[in-house]
């Protein structure tokens, strides 16, 4: 199975703090893999430099044969990576088919002369948009909620339309941040389901920040595990969760029942 | 799959050379331009550095009150310029119904000072009913809000100069002295001028040591970093920033005092013009930095007079407001940190 | 039996509906009032007024197909037919007489600028108080374009100043509709050049910036009779005349339209219902962009730049095109009124007109077209006649006296009038008068502030 993401020696600093230190790090096609580690480990500026909201300051990340290092954000995720947020980043006062349509940007060719013509092709992409909107909120099990406003929406119901919303970027590899962070376990369960059936259906690879040792166990093909900035460990779940420094940066307590 | 896979090497603080080349050129040619300027009249360069630098110390007290205000609500106080206009008209006022031209030496000193304490007291006062009324509200607003209401209250505060003094300058009576201080090139520098440079150094001297030293300043710095935090360290923030807005207007009353009693005139649209200069001065200073903004007082000074009076193809006084605002928007597209800052990176 | 059971019954949800319904009632009972107001009596007015409210108010019209319509025709019409019925027109208390149709010009071409400046405050979120430029831009396109002030040059294309006798006078002279089109894309590509260094700067800087821009451009002006050597705006005297619109004698010959508006008897009318057909234009374009993937991109990036970004939205690229649809109508506009004036000096540009207009945008409501319309409307009537009237009125009728105790001019507290207003609207009525219930929401509960490129190193 060829790669689909391979990141070299990136590294970030802010200033004298280096946040995430020479990491390597492969993403297999239509794999699912984890990335996980302590707060503040880095994981999340990690993520950060592969979606473009921050320049690397080394270090290389390659994604479906193209070099993507330091390119803005909407280049990469024309590229193929999609991505939730790990703190909603929902348009709060647009519907919740608004948040998806708008994922569908770099999707959509209608230009501004287009727009104000109104003509039959643009009419046409505007109306299929509408439709793939649509069934991508009730693939994301958000069935008749199209004109909800993403604030009113319930918790869970926000993080699924983050997903659909990622979705409709028309993504290869799928960045998922945190997705399941305060829900309850018949949700989690829920979306772990509907993570599997991402990869499984749509062909996705997912890459999943986690702190839900349930979830990272259950559908990690792979699990990485992040310390200070640096990689501390890698390989199955079962063979992290044994690895004794993985073990002491936890502090062993995380929920593996 | 192979591709093109370049190591970038990027370190922090680093500017790409290319435009550090064009900067430094650019900065070399107007330093030719001033040398060649200066063999060929020196006595203007002189009178037009002096001149510069007087300038410039003002626009550069007004500029610390933008600065200290946007270091701790990264707001804009389009009206602070216009403080400081209405400062220099009572000035102009009390100089005219005191008859201070009648007076002189100890006397004059003293109503001078008296002028000083009441038109600090006025500005301080405005400043910070203005912070009450119009910007506490909006501390939370999206940051549209307190930038379009800060342009309302100087809209407000203009028209309240037009009425007062009418569309016309106020003249204020000439009551410094105007001694030769020390001559520059055979030029003098007279009291009245020397004056504004005497009150600024120590004015820059204890706001630095104001915010560096004492509690206060700590807690002007901690609410300028981080507000939530500061309010849980059991920092007053309201407190705080009202402090801020104080001291800026103490600033701007100073400021217009020296304005008014050195330039000899004062008309209500000088604060909009001398406020767009100090912002301008602050934002090459480095914006929150005040010797930044002192400095970059004294430079916009420097670039207005030689600009007005230099006779070796000097673009002239039509040009100065674009080369000005030319001035701010190089500075804030290629080093928005300012001479003084240093390039923050932030997390996230 | 109860009489709201029975409203209740025969529509369903009446109480829920009721304040929506009276809404669109009452502005659709207008042109019935105005147009009946004719009369010279306000109470005949009111009565009749009253009894088309009701009839309009009980039945759906409006899920008639096509009754949405109902209200905008009817505004359009009013409009249409002002120049017809406004001599008739009662007189308001307090403001005095309605407004001539020669204001009326003047307050369309500020709806336009505002309407314009509405897709870069109003769609994009982004503050320009730089807006007189592009006003200016195209002013000057229009004084290049239609008068003799390139008068080395001579040449024709259906321009107003060279029919007949005049076909020889020098200058470029081209017809008004195409120096229209041109200014709209010259401004745009200002709009463009300008946006490039400026649009990545966060909002209070860029803020400053567009100030700059827009102190640049008058002094440019002022300063242009010794660009290097060339005559560009003829300095602080302006550049006049600037030909007047017109269709040209074979079209007047042909079909009847004026080919000059000048020389034709209604002249006045003709800017009028030409600025209307423009401000309609400019609704139109809003609307399609507001409803298509670029005012969803504005949208997003005003909530939330980096989710925008991440999302696929190119933040520069779309900022641009918001600024250069904004630079298109404001040079439209300035083009048209420098036609209208037949002159441009570089004196009719100054930044407190960028405000002024943002403050249209601002009262009237961000980013909903009616509401920019009404901001507009109101605004630039009380600067142009509405001050005044209000003046004389306090003046003559003993108010002036009783509160300052002598007369007073309100046209000298215009700029801190609209500084009130400005502080007022902020503080408590942030989303306008008419808002579009995003904006409210907005306001109320806050946006994701955090510029994407301070975080991106």
């Amino acid at each position: 199975m060829a790669d689909l993401l391979t990141a070299e020696g990136v590294r970030k600093e802010f200033g004298g703090l280096i946040a995430v230190n020479d990491v390597d790090f492969v993403i297999p096609e239509r794999s699912i893999v984890s990335l996980i580690g302590p707060n503040g480990a880095g994981k999340t500026t990690f993520f950060n430099m592969l979606t473009g909201v921050y320049k690397p300051t080394a270090g290389t990340v390659v994604f479906d044969g193209h070099n993507v290092t330091g390119k803005p954000p909407h280049a990469i995720t024309e590229r193929g990576i999609g991505r939730t947020f790990q703190n909603i980043r929902l348009f709060q006062n647009m519907t919740a088919l608004e948040n998806t349509l708008v994922g569908m940007h770099s999707r959509l060719k209608g230009g501004i002369l287009q727009s104000v013509l109104r003509t039959p092709g643009l009419r046409r992409e505007e109306e299929g948009a509408r439709k793939k909107a649509h069934e991508l909120l009730e693939f994301s099990g958000l069935r008749g909620r199209d004109d909800e406003f993403a604030r009113n929406l319930a918790y869970g119901d926000q993080r699924r339309l983050e997903v659909a919303r990622a979705l409709a970027t028309e993504p290869k590899l799928l960045l998922l941040d945190e997705p399941t962070a305060g829900m309850n376990p018949q949700e989690t369960a829920d979306f772990t389901a509907f993570v599997s059936k991402l990869r499984d259906e749509q062909e996705l690879t997912v890459l999943l920040i986690e702190h839900d040792m349930r979830v990272v166990m259950e559908i990690s093909e792979r699990v990485t595990v992040l310390d200070y900035g640096e990689k501390i460990a890698e390989g199955t779940p079962q063979e992290v969760q044994r690895d004794e420094r993985v073990i002491e940066a936890y502090l062993g307590t995380a929920a593996v029942t | 799959m192979a591709t093109e896979q370049a190591r970038i090497r990027v370190r922090p603080g680093y500017r790409p050379d290319v435009l550090s080349m064009i900067g430094l050129t650019l900065v070399g040619v107007v330093a030719l331009w001033l040398v060649v300027n200066f063999i060929k009249e020196p006595a203007d360069f002189y009178n037009l550095f002096l001149i510069g630098m007087t300038n410039g110390a003002v626009y550069g007290l007004v500029a610390i009150g933008y600065s200290l205000v946007y270091g701790i609500l990264e707001l804009i106080n389009f009206a602070h310029g216009d403080v400081f206009m209405l400062g220099g008209m009572l000035v102009a006022t009390l100089t005219t119904s005191w008859a201070l031209e009648s007076k002189s030496g100890g006397t004059l000193w003293l109503f001078i000072l008296l002028m000083l304490l009441i038109a600090m007291a006025f500005c301080a006062t405005i400043n910070t009913t203005i912070e009450l009324l119009a910007y506490r509200r909006l501390r939370n607003a999206p940051r549209l809000a307190p930038l379009i209401t800060a342009i309302g209250m100087s809209f407000i505060l203009q028209n309240i100069g037009l009425v007062w003094k009418g569309a016309r300058p106020t003249s204020v009576p000439d009551i410094l002295p105007h001694g030769t201080v020390f001559t520059l090139g055979g030029i003098p520098y007279t009291w009245n001028r020397f004056i504004v440079i005497l009150f600024t150094v120590p004015v820059l001297t204890a706001l630095v040591w104001l915010v560096q030293r004492t509690r206060h300043g700590k807690a002007m710095r901690a609410t300028a970093q981080d507000r939530e935090a500061a309010a849980m360290m059991g920092i007053s923030v309201n407190r705080t920033i009202s402090f801020t807005f104080f001291i800026a207007g103490c600033l701007a009353g100073a400021a217009a005092l020296l304005y008014a009693l050195y330039i000899t005139n004062i008309r209500y649209t000088e604060g909009f013009r001398v406020g767009l200069i100090a912002f301008t001065a602050a934002v090459l200073g480095g914006i929150g930095n005040l010797p930044g903004a002192v400095l970059g007082g004294l430079v916009i000074g420097f670039v207005e007079s030689f600009n007005n009076g230099l006779g070796w193809h000097a673009p002239g006084s039509d040009w100065t407001q674009s080369i000005i605002f030319g001035i701010l928007i190089l500075i804030l597209v290629f080093r928005p940190e300012g001479l003084l800052g240093e390039r923050t990176p932030e997390g996230a | 039996m109860d009489i709201r059971d029975a409203f209740r019954r025969y529509r369903p949800g009446f109480e829920r509906e009721t304040t929506r319904r009276a809404k669109r009632a009452a502005i659709a009972g207008l042109p019935a009032f105005l147009i009946l107001a004719v009369t010279g009596s306000m109470g005949l007015a009111l009565i009749i007024a009253t009894i088309v409210f009701i009839a309009l108010y009980v039945p759906a019209w409006d899920s008639l197909p096509l009754g949405h319509w109902i209200v905008t025709l009817s505004v359009i019409l009013l409009a249409v037919l002002y120049p017809f019925y406004y001599p008739n027109l009662f007189e308001l208390p307090i403001f005095g007489a309605f407004p001539s149709v020669d204001t009326g010009v003047t307050m369309l071409i500020y709806i336009m600028m505002a309407l314009g400046l509405n897709i870069v405050v109003g769609y994009a979120g982004l503050l320009d108080l730089g807006y007189v430029a592009f006003y200016a831009m195209g002013a000057y396109t229009a004084a290049w374009f239609a008068s003799q002030h390139f008068s080395n040059v001579t040449f024709h294309l259906g321009g107003v100043g060279s029919f007949g006798e005049k076909s020889s006078v020098p200058g470029i002279h081209m017809t008004i509709w195409l120096v229209l089109v041109f200014a709209g894309i010259f401004t745009a590509l200002v709009g463009i050049i300008i946006g490039f260094p400026t649009l990545r700067l966060r909002g209070d800087y860029l803020a400053i910036v567009t100030l700059g821009f827009g102190e640049i451009m008058p002094q440019i002006a002022n300063n242009g009779d010794n660009l290097l050597g060339y005559n560009v705006t003829n300095g602080p005297q302006g550049i006049n005349p600037i030909d007047p619109p017109g269709f040209g004698n074979t079209l007047h010959n042909a079909v009847g339209l004026p080919s000059d508006y000048l020389s034709s008897p209604t002249s006045t009318r003709l800017f009028y219902w030409t600025a209307l057909v423009l401000v309609l234009f400019t609704v139109f374009c809003s609307m399609r962009l507001r409803d298509s993937r670029l005012g969803r991109a504005w949208i997003a990036i005003r909530e939330d730049e980096t989710a925008a970004a991440a999302m696929g939205v190119p933040l520069m690229r779309t900022k641009t095109w918001a600024y250069a649809a904004g630079a298109f109508f404001g040079g439209i506009a300035g083009a048209y009124y420098a036609s209208f004036k037949s002159g441009t000096f570089p004196g009719d540009f100054y930044f407190n007109i960028s405000v002024f207009i943002l403050c249209m945008v601002i009262l009237g409501g961000m980013g909903n077209i009616w509401g920019v319309i009404l901001g507009g409307a109101f605004l630039s009537y009380l600067n142009q006649e509405g001050l005044a009237n209000i003046g004389a009125w306090m003046n003559a009728n003993g108010v002036s006296d009783a509160v300052f105790g002598h007369d007073i001019d309100v046209p000298l507290y215009t700029s801190g009038i609209f500084g009130v207003i400005l502080v007022l609207t902020m503080l408590f009525r942030p989303e306008g008068l008419i808002p579009s219930s995003r904006r409210k929401a907005e306001f109320r509960e806050g946006v994701s502030d955090e510029p994407l490129y301070d975080v991106q190193h």
